[in-house]
């Protein structure tokens, strides 16, 4: 049987974000730190929208963040810092 | 007023869940300039990492209407779209076609120049990252001299051509470049792009670190190195009035050059030449 | 309802005009412009609200003609020959994306060499697009296929192609009664469905896995079967309403008693049809079946109609290169199995002329050859 399907090959807006397609990729995530000081540019230069302003934070979307690093290297303050994603026995997948 | 991040829509219209690479210099493009462009947008974009991270199967990352358009034809479709949305009365919707360079400059042009030429009222953006990266990263139009791609090795042996100033010349509404190290000075050429009646075209520098050889933590430092070099002139032109938005400190290129591997193969004396021209483009002594 | 002499282009732009098309996309080729061209007058002289997206190429006039009709306007556009296989990449595209654009096709030759005549192949090369393809006869048929056309379109969501041969009718003059616009307008009301829509966004064409293409295709499919039936009753209703019944998938003449059938599409049939009388009256068994509908195929419709027939001869203005005459090949598909001689012919390439004179000249020839030996055989070389 085939599926069923929309008539027009369509995809519903925003469905993506529910099933973020790259975090299984990362190896590492951001840590935002006290010393931000809200100049909010990481919000603007994350590719996936993964860190976000709430009230007087900036808080990370984990389940959008692929890791690429981008905020940490933007960060005027120094206020985000990489931590790797694995630990443990094996290592640190690098 | 001056714009502030702080005033900006909280929204993502476009990126939350995106299938593209960590790091991806369009990406950041997409967001930002959703930021001015809002949710009655509709957005066509032709075969390109965009259009392929935007979605698949029944799922999309778009808020707002995308459609995945054929390589050469998305200023075709905006037009056609546009033409729909004044048949039906509609006026408060705004329509873009968003291609990659190749989607631009190369396969896309007939139709672009087409839209550009009738001052259609809709915005082209080319976000470029100078090569053709959903095929693997060959080389373009839209390619640098001497950087190495996929299918040239040994790099590129013909200068980039110079598609803001082939816009310029079609007397559209709207020209501007912009570099998403900038996003304000992006999102403000957004926003009066929407004012046009017309076309506007804005070309975008976004990296992709992969094509560019860099670390994919370093996309936005070398969308900034371009412009600081000068070798990315962040301008715009309206009604014939050409403004420079940004003042570069002018860094030397090879800063912005030397550790992108695409630029492994530069001799000092290509920097040199790469330099003078740059001096010469701002008028700056030797 | 007022009768008028119009040439074929003149009836496929008031069929344009009478279906309200809300936005026009063309590029100029001949010897499709003249229909191009009356439809852009009508504009320019206000009997018409139709925006037109004055295009840079034929491709850009297909694509900007769907983008319209995803934004949900009622969109048409015109093309043929050099002009449609340019376009080739969206006609399959808009086919996949369910959009019920019509297109009129005033048939002509291909390159190389390079004619400006009269030919189906350009309407051939298309036939595995996913468009449903109505062939004409005349003008009158040309005007009503048209406002059938949008019809058919809208119901099963799949575009259409009117095909009416270049010059042979594009410019030729015929009585053609124009309906009545009010009668129209009850017929074909504004059926809008908007893909692009910001008040209700969707992404279309994301990019489709192996888990889902398959079944997108299966569906599509699944409405070319569906267009079967859905062509016959549309074609009825307008019968009903305007008077002219064009029949649905093929229409059979004189085919009660026939031994000997005459099968083919587009301007052939009026003159097949004049032969068909000349030689009953002669006391020959000859019947005529016309394929109007070519794609979806109307295989069922043939074998009911050749079932007892002893020999059936099929012209094609169109060659597939190292197979035969489409139409040819395909009756012979449709019939397999059932014992019916039958002999494939093309002739007309490039507006060579096919008159009564060549029809009847090939069916006593299709007599007399008891076993072709190729796929086709070339008449009026
Ligand atoms: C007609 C056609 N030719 C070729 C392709 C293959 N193709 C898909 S995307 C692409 C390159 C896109 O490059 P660009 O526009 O620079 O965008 P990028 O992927 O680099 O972001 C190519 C060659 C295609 N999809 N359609
Ligand atoms: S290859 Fe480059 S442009 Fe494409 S998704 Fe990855 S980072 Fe982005």
């Amino acid at each position: 049987m085939a599926k069923n399907l929309p008539v027009v090959p369509t995809a519903k807006a925003g469905s993506l974000a529910e099933v973020p397609a790259g975090i299984t990729w990362r190896i590492q995530q951001p840590v935002i730190l006290e010393t931000c000081n809200m100049c909010l540019d990481c919000t603007l230069f994350c590719p996936d929208g993964a860190l976000v302003q709430q009230n007087s934070k900036i808080v990370l979307k984990l389940n959008l963040c692929k890791g690429c690093g981008i905020c940490a290297n933007e960060c005027k303050e120094n206020a985000i810092q990489m931590i790797p994603e694995y630990s443990g026995v094996q290592g640190v997948f690098r | 007023m001056a714009l502030s991040i702080a005033d900006l829509p909280k929204e993502d219209l476009f990126g939350p869940g995106h299938a593209g690479c960590g790091g991806c210099g369009a990406a950041v493009a997409g967001r930002q300039a959703m930021k001015a462009l809002g949710s009655r947008t509709i957005v066509t974009i032709p075969a390109s990492c965009m259009a392929t991270l935007g979605g698949s199967n029944l799922k999309t990352t778009w808020q707002s209407p995308f459609y995945h358009t054929l390589f050469e034809m998305a200023p075709a479709v905006s037009s056609g779209i546009r033409a729909a949305l004044e048949a039906q009365g509609i006026e408060d919707v705004n329509v873009v076609s968003w291609a990659g360079d190749a989607g631009t400059a190369d396969i896309g042009f007939q139709s672009l120049t087409g839209a550009a030429e009738r001052n259609e009222h809709m915005i082209h953006v080319c976000y470029d990252n100078e090569m053709y990266m959903n095929t693997g990263g060959q080389t373009g139009s839209q390619t640098p001299m001497y950087a190495i791609t996929s299918n040239m090795t040994k790099g590129k042996t013909i200068k980039k051509k110079n598609m803001l100033a082939i816009m310029e010349a079609h007397g559209i509404d709207y020209v501007a470049s912009a570099s998403i190290a900038y996003p304000l000075d992006l999102i403000a050429k957004f926003k009066k792009a929407i004012e046009k009646p017309g076309f506007s075209y804005i070309h975008i520098l976004a990296p992709c670190h992969r094509g560019w050889q860099i670390p994919p933590e370093k996309t936005i430092e070398f969308a900034r190195l371009a412009v600081e070099s000068g070798l990315f002139e962040l301008y715009e032109v309206e009604d014939g009035n050409r403004t420079r938005n940004y003042e570069p400190p002018f860094i030397p290129v090879e800063n912005y050059l030397l550790p992108q591997g695409r630029f492994k193969n530069l001799t000092q004396e290509a920097i040199q030449g790469i330099q003078t021209s740059v001096n010469k483009h701002y008028g700056r002594g030797e | 309802m007022s009768t008028t002499l119009l040439t074929g282009s003149e009836a496929a732009a008031y069929g344009a005009k009478l279906a309200r098309i809300e936005v026009l996309a063309y590029y100029p080729i001949t010897p499709a412009f003249p229909a191009m061209e009356r439809v852009s007058k009508f504009i320019d002289d206000g009997d018409l609200k139709t925006r037109f997206v004055r295009v840079e190429s034929d491709h850009s006039a297909l694509a900007a003609a769907l983008g319209a009709s995803l934004a949900g306007s009622r969109t048409f556009t015109v093309t043929n020959s050099q002009g449609l296989l340019y376009m080739t990449e969206v006609v399959y595209h808009t086919a996949g994306l369910r959009q019920p654009v019509v297109m009129a096709v005033a048939n002509r030759a291909l390159s190389a060499p390079h004619s400006r005549f009269p030919e189906q192949g350009d309407a051939i090369s298309q036939g595995a697009s996913g468009w449903i393809q109505l062939f004409c006869e005349n003008n009158q048929e040309v005007l009503d296929n048209m406002l059938q056309a949008f019809k058919i379109a809208e119901t099963v969501r799949l575009p259409v192609m009117v095909n009416y041969e270049g010059y042979i009718q594009s410019h030729t003059l015929e009585e053609v009664e124009i309906p009545n616009q009010e009668k129209i307008d009850q017929f074909l009301p504004l059926n809008r469905v908007r893909t692009l829509d910001v008040d209700n966004p969707q992404g279309v064409n994301t990019v489709a896995s192996p888990e889902f293409y398959m079944d997108y295709k299966f569906r599509q499919n699944e409405a070319m079967e569906q267009a079967l039936t859905v062509i016959c009753s549309v074609a009825s209703d307008y019968a009903k309403e305007f008077g002219r019944d064009w029949s649905g998938l093929i229409e059979t003449y004189q085919m009660e008693d026939a031994e000997h059938a005459f099968v083919a599409m587009g301007s052939m049939i009026s003159d097949a049809r004049i032969v068909v009388d000349e030689l009953r009256e002669k006391g020959q068994k000859i019947g005529l079946v016309k394929v109007r509908t070519w794609r979806p195929f109307p295989a069922e419709a043939l074998r009911e109609a050749l079932k007892n027939v002893q020999l059936v001869t099929v012209c094609d203005k169109n060659i597939v290169y190292g197979l035969g005459g489409a139409l040819g090949t395909e009756v012979k598909s449709a019939l397999y199995g059932q014992t019916v001689r039958i002999n494939s012919y093309v002739l007309g390439l490039g507006g060579r002329d096919v008159t009564t004179e060549e029809i009847k000249q090939v069916l006593e020839l299709s007599e007399k050859t008891e076993k072709q030996t190729t796929a086709s055989e070339w008449f009026g070389l």
